[in-house]
């Protein structure tokens, strides 16, 4: 019974998050099967202890959907009582505001109060170059070009100034972080901000947009090509940028499974972490679910 | 006068000659300042050697070696029966079962501290929006093994060190985190056991005035402190080990470049050839840093969870995460305690009303409340 749990665990992480696994050969049509991964990947699962107990577990989604639940893998700062006091706070501010499920290249609009703004309210809305930290100290970075001069701001998830998030198109990129972007042409960076959300036809699978970004004559910031990009179109260097590259690049990296193990929290840990803190998820969504759908007529 | 001469007088002022405020005038020309190099730097014997890093000599010598008792499984059995059947069954004791006399408190009171672990740092904002960042301590089982009235204390070698020409007061040991008799010896546990409690890992004394004394076994809780009252907080900092001049005391090393040969985290000089003509004690080198005894003073208590017995601490405190803390009412003259706290300690109510299990400061954003709008 274990084996077919694990292995609907696995059918669904991939499926859904194929493009970010950098060693993963398989690279998946986005919009697939997606019955099948609602079945299996849907609801939360129950699944039976060896003393026969159920043991309720999240959805393995939530590893991506919520990933600064996942604390810091630092072993000497780690402390169990502060992470669980910690996910408390987090969830008592879930509970005011929606914090929804976003990934780096969806365009969002954030709400935030400001004293120095007309209507006490300013309004920003962006594409997610880059997200970080865990805990309260989680972030994201917009990124728009306003009237010809490019912006970034880094919103932080839990500040109480911020009134609303809202994700307007839910999609991911073939890259984790779009910092290439400050190098890139304008266009691939401007979004009106009279932008409305699109609804998604699909809602099991996020889709992967793979388009490939054109970059700006050099100079740039960063040598994007030791970066090995897969969002970005070639970059048309000379062959000495790309053989000073493989010289500086370290292959072994993607061998080397005590850094993984550093760098991640293992995964019984997670799915503890997860299964503390999905019921009330869970009940938040369904809660701001029946007020959408009352919403208008309440109004009336 | 010699150069020395001039150095002295110039950097030691409570000397006072006759003929000093005609050197002071001298000293503002650039021909004397020209002279001294604008050599700005005060060198005196006072702070010669910082601190040591090996326990004192009253401590027991620490022998790490795995132990090997050869004990057979049948009395490790037994061992472990007798250790359940002395130490089961303890109850957390009440308010009203402990005899404590009842003492009012005054500005001058010292109340007992308490032993706490570092758990890490966690983000606040207030009702501004302003990010707070505050040290999450967790006050652990802490219970009081002993008081020392002040005659006694006086006695020992550590009390006459510390009252030499002040009034005696008393001391009150505290320990926290039990843990299992086993990993003891039995002169350790022999000091708990009068008590009737499992042995500690940590202990720790605390000066307090006579009117403040708690009976044995009393625990002691996070609700020793009030919300928005200041407190000190004595730890030992991050160890860095052996740390080189630009780490350990801010030098600023050489040129990164053009040309620097081999100079670019060194210190360079380390004194002149003529005044004294050797190296001062006490000059600045690479050596030892951190692991330091230290006090961060005067910091504001932001929230109390009583449930988790957990304080959140504005600033930082030293020491890294993980590590054992004392807290005590701070000694600041003006964050001190101005009304009564929780005296001599805090008692949960008898009748089952818990007070609120989590306590704010009033200036601060409480999460499950509405977003701030400015």
């Amino acid at each position: 019974m274990k084996n077919i749990f694990y292995v609907g665990l696995a059918q669904s992480f991939f499926k859904r998050n194929a493009a970010s696994l950098s060693e993963s050969a398989v690279t998946q049509h986005p919009i697939e099967t997606s019955k099948e991964a609602g079945e299996k990947s849907g609801s939360k699962q129950k699944n039976g202890d060896e003393s026969g107990n159920t043991v309720v577990v999240a959805p393995p989604e939530f590893r991506f959907m919520y990933p600064e639940f996942l604390p810091d893998p630092t072993m000497e700062r780690r402390n169990k009582l502060k992470e669980k006091l910690e996910r408390m706070d987090m969830l008592q501010r879930r509970s005011i505001i929606e914090i929804p499920e976003f990934y780096t290249g969806s365009i969002m609009a954030v709400t935030v109060a400001d004293s120095n703004s007309p209507n006490k309210f300013a309004c920003f809305v962006g594409i997610c170059i880059q997200r970080g930290g865990s805990g309260l100290q989680a972030w994201f970075i917009l990124r728009n070009v306003v009237d010809r001069q490019g912006v970034e701001i880094l919103y932080e998830m839990y500040c109480p100034l911020i009134q609303k998030i809202e994700v307007l198109r839910l999609e991911r990129r073939l890259d984790e972080s779009l910092l290439y972007l400050r190098d890139a042409l304008p266009e691939y960076s401007t979004f009106p901000f009279e932008m409305e959300a699109e609804r998604r036809l699909n809602n099991s699978v996020v889709p992967i947009n793979p388009i490939k970004v054109k970059l700006r004559p050099r100079p740039w910031l960063e040598r994007w090509e030791r970066q090995n990009l897969q969002g970005v179109e070639n970059l048309n260097l000379p062959q000495r940028y790309y053989d000073r590259a493989k010289e500086v690049a370290k292959p072994w990296e993607k061998y080397d499974l005590m850094l993984q193990y550093r760098k991640t929290i293992p995964a019984e840990e997670q799915e503890k972490i997860y299964a503390e803190v999905h019921s009330q998820l869970q009940q938040q969504d369904l809660k701001r679910k029946i007020k959408r759908r009352r919403g208008p007529s309440s109004e009336q | 006068m010699s150069t020395v001469g001039l150095l002295r007088t110039l950097f030691n002022p409570k000397i006072l000659p006759s003929n000093v405020t005609q050197l002071q005038s001298l000293n503002r020309s650039p021909f004397l300042l020209g002279f001294l190099f604008n050599h700005e730097q005060v060198r005196n014997m006072s702070r010669v050697k910082r601190r040591n890093t090996h326990p004192g000599y009253w401590l027991p010598l620490k022998n790490v070696q795995k132990k090997d008792d050869k004990i057979s499984a049948d009395n490790l059995r037994f061992v472990r029966e007798v250790i359940q059947d002395k130490y089961k069954n303890k109850s957390p004791l009440k308010g009203s079962e402990l005899q404590i006399e009842k003492t009012e408190w005054d500005p001058k009171t010292k109340r007992s501290g308490v032993i706490a672990r570092n758990i890490g740092r966690q983000q606040m904002w207030d009702k501004d929006g302003n990010k707070i960042v505050c040290t999450v301590l967790h006050v652990l089982d802490n219970h009081v093994i002993r008081y020392i009235p002040p005659e006694e204390y006086v006695k020992t070698s550590r009390g006459a060190i510390h009252f030499k020409n002040k009034t005696p007061l008393g001391c009150l040991v505290v320990g926290a985190e039990a843990t299992n008799p086993e990993k003891f010896t039995r002169q350790y546990c022999n000091l708990f056991s009068e008590v009737g409690l499992l042995p500690k890992k940590t202990l720790s004394r605390f000066i307090i005035t006579p009117n403040a004394a708690l009976p044995p076994c009393t625990p002691i809780t996070a609700g020793h402190f009030l919300v928005g009252q200041a407190v000190d907080v004595y730890g030992k900092t991050v160890d860095h080990g052996f740390q080189g001049v630009v780490k350990r005391w801010g030098f600023k090393g050489g040129p990164a470049s053009h040309g620097a040969t081999k100079f670019h985290r060194r210190g360079g000089t380390i004194g002149t050839g003529r005044d004294k003509a050797r190296v001062w004690p006490g000059t600045k080198m690479p050596g030892h840093m951190g692991s330091e005894r230290r006090y961060n003073r005067g910091l504001m208590i932001m929230r109390i969870n009583m449930k988790y017995n957990v304080i959140y601490v504005k600033g930082t405190v030293p020491g890294p995460t993980n590590s054992i803390v004392r807290i005590f009412d701070t000694l600041l003259p003006l964050r001190k305690l101005k009304e009564a706290p929780p005296h001599p300690t805090y008692f949960p109510p008898e009748d089952g009303t818990q007070k609120e299990e989590d306590i704010w400061d009033s200036s601060l954003h409480v999460y499950g409340s509405p977003s701030i709008s400015v």
